[in-house]
């Protein structure tokens, strides 16, 4: 016999009640894992984009395709170490609902520039010499059960070929992503081979590349190296916008409108509601508990007992249903990354989440329990008895 | 006849009830020995309650000295009159008061977690005090499982674990049947005379008298008469 045993008899003392207060804690606590993951796993995009890389689009649009011939161009301006070409395919697999990224890219001057595309020397070499070849992330290859050596069909939407044909390509590497600015849910091919189809009357849609990536030499500042590929087209044939890898993912984000801000509040409001709902259960347990601290009162336990049991209780119910809930937002990331994949590529909960996550419920937990305690302690036991059912 | 082991001296309480003042208590005398076992007797209201609340630091009074164990009870505040509750007094209540998910053992075992001793020592302990009041047999019932009477005796064996010096009991048998009713006035009457506890009971059954050893009626805040 100890008073945690009896906390906990008493908590469970109304299983259904223990059972709904948990599992309410624990669907919170799991919204607020993703709601707070979606925003974090945005921000990690931007925030692990490397400072050595800078991307041209359209002064435009995004969806304003640059010439191909701005490649040479760019490649000549000061402080540019290698450019290539980086143009947004649109393709589905099989049908719409398979929609995920397709770039068409200089395979050899993509990895190079982007070492965090892991794939083993085999892979790159296979997918080099294959000019319909193409390497998919691990996260794509999972959700649709492709292997190295499939061939997989694409049907094109904004490059479409004749008759509605799907494009054909073979997977020769699943890269994995080593920094949160790579997504493991896209697929690589070669650029030339898209620009040479719309040449040849293969398929159809604009020719030219969506963006230039750039990698800027050693010792050149970002700024002043877009600045001068900017200044360089000023007057045409199409004007330029160039900027870090960064701010152009935040661009990204922010096309989703506000979404931290809106996520944020959806977010307080979960956390008031579970808030609003434990301070209920315990209110109503604490009511019903009133006798047993007069019991514990007149025997001797001092004035503060109710607020020992209280917040035991409370932390307690609050941290099963919490470590519930953080389990299934654990266990869901994969699950939740194929299926909104297209949107949040890089979808996973961060150390800090999980640790928002204990805190809050520490909080709740306290917060709940100490509203009736505070009334309970200040009843003289005689009033506790009197007052208890 | 040494010191005793209650002294109200001069004690006085009223309430306030709907703009009323109502005297409860007028000018209190009252001196329990140690052994005694004394049955506070008297109409609704006469005050006999709020002498048992004085008597455990659960109330103060208006004026008036109440000095039990040789502590001035009501200059006890917070931590100290906790755990001088918990050393001296044992509180037996009329609706039992045990807390519904705890077996007999663990009710006895509760006020022992305030004492240093082992988790053995304490189950030990509660054992003993269960075998006193008759109940050896049903250490793991709990209180659905047990008779008003047992449930009562269960009460006394938690108010005795403690080994205090005084018992508390408010109308002990107000909830039992008449058998019930006299095995626990019969327990308090030998809890008194075998283990030289001082036994207050506040109570309306006339029966009481037989195992009293004294008989305290009281009437509007005072003591009408006292038969041995």
């Amino acid at each position: 016999m100890n008073l945690g045993r009896l906390v906990r008899r008493q908590a469970l003392s109304h299983p259904v009640r223990a059972l709904l207060t948990i599992g309410a804690v624990a669907v919170a606590i799991f919204l607020l894992c993703f709601l707070r993951s979606i925003v974090t796993s945005l921000d990690a995009a931007v925030k692990e984009s490397s400072g050595r890389r800078i991307i041209t689009a359209s002064a435009v649009s995004l969806f304003q395709a640059l010439p191909a011939s701005y490649n040479e161009a760019i490649a000549a301006i000061d402080g540019v170490d290698t450019v290539s070409r980086f143009t947004w395919f649109g393709g589905v697999y099989k049908d719409p609902e398979n929609f995920f990224a397709q770039f068409g890219t200089d395979p050899e001057l993509l990895l190079s520039q982007y070492p965090e595309i892991a794939l083993s020397e085999e892979a790159k070499q296979a997918w080099f010499d294959d000019k319909r070849g193409a390497i998919v992330g691990i996260g794509i290859a999972e959700k649709f059960g492709w292997e190295v050596g499939d061939t997989v069909p694409i049907l094109g939407t904004i490059f479409p070929r004749p008759g509605d044909e799907p494009w054909e390509f073979t997977i020769h590497g699943i890269y994995r992503s080593t920094r949160a600015n790579v997504d493991e849910m896209t697929m690589y091919f070669h650029w030339s081979y898209l620009d040479e189809s719309i040449e040849s009357g293969d398929s159809m849609g604009p020719r030219g590349t969506s963006v230039y990536l750039i990698r800027l030499e050693d010792g050149w500042e970002g700024e002043e190296v877009a600045q001068a590929i900017d200044d360089y087209y000023a007057g045409g044939p199409q004007r330029t916008r160039t900027q870090p890898e960064a701010a152009f993912q935040a661009d990204f984000v922010n096309m989703m409108g506000n979404l931290p801000t809106f996520l944020g509040m959806i977010g307080a409001a979960v956390l008031v509601a579970i808030l609003f709902g434990v301070v209920n259960t315990m209110t109503i347990a604490a009511r019903e508990r009133l006798r047993s601290m007069g019991i514990l009162k007149s025997v001797g336990f001092s004035d503060r007992i109710p607020l020992r049991l209280y917040l035991m209780e409370s932390t307690m119910l609050v941290l099963l249903g919490g470590g519930i809930g953080i389990g299934l937002a654990f266990v869901t990331q994969a699950p939740l990354r194929a299926v909104f994949g297209a949107f949040i590529p890089v979808y996973h909960i961060a150390t800090e989440t999980y640790l928002a996550a204990v805190v809050t419920c520490i909080a709740v937990g306290l917060i709940s329990g100490l509203v009736p305690a505070i009334r309970a302690a200040r009843l003289k036991p005689i009033e506790a008895l009197r007052r208890g059912t | 006849m040494g010191e005793p082991v209650i002294q109200l001296r001069g004690v006085s309480k009223a309430y306030r009830k709907g703009g009323q003042t109502l005297v409860v208590l007028d000018g209190l005398d009252m001196d329990v020995e140690r052994g005694e076992f004394l049955a506070l007797m008297g109409p609704s209201g006469s005050g006999k309650s709020t002498i048992l609340n004085l008597i455990g630091g659960l109330d103060l009074p208006d004026s008036g000295s109440v000095v039990v164990a040789g502590a001035s009870v009501p200059d006890l505040r917070g931590d100290a009159l906790s755990s001088w509750r918990a050393r001296h007094t044992g509180y037996v209540f009329q609706a039992f008061n045990l807390i519904p998910v705890l077996t007999a053992l663990e009710s006895v075992e509760l006020p022992l977690l305030l004492t240093p001793l082992s988790k053995a020592e304490r189950r030990e302990q509660a054992r003993y005090a269960l075998e006193i009041v008759g109940l050896a047999d049903r250490l793991d019932h709990r209180p659905k499982q047990l008779s008003g009477g047992q449930e009562q005796r269960v009460a006394i064996a938690r108010a005795i674990a403690m080994d205090p010096t005084i018992l508390l009991c408010d109308e002990p048998t107000g909830d039992l049947d008449r058998d019930s009713a006299d095995q626990v006035l019969e327990l308090l009457a030998r809890l008194s005379a075998e283990h030289d506890k001082t036994v207050v009971m506040v109570t309306h059954d006339q029966k009481a008298g037989d195992d009293a050893t004294r008989i305290l009626h009281l009437d509007k805040g005072v003591v009408e008469d006292a038969d041995a």
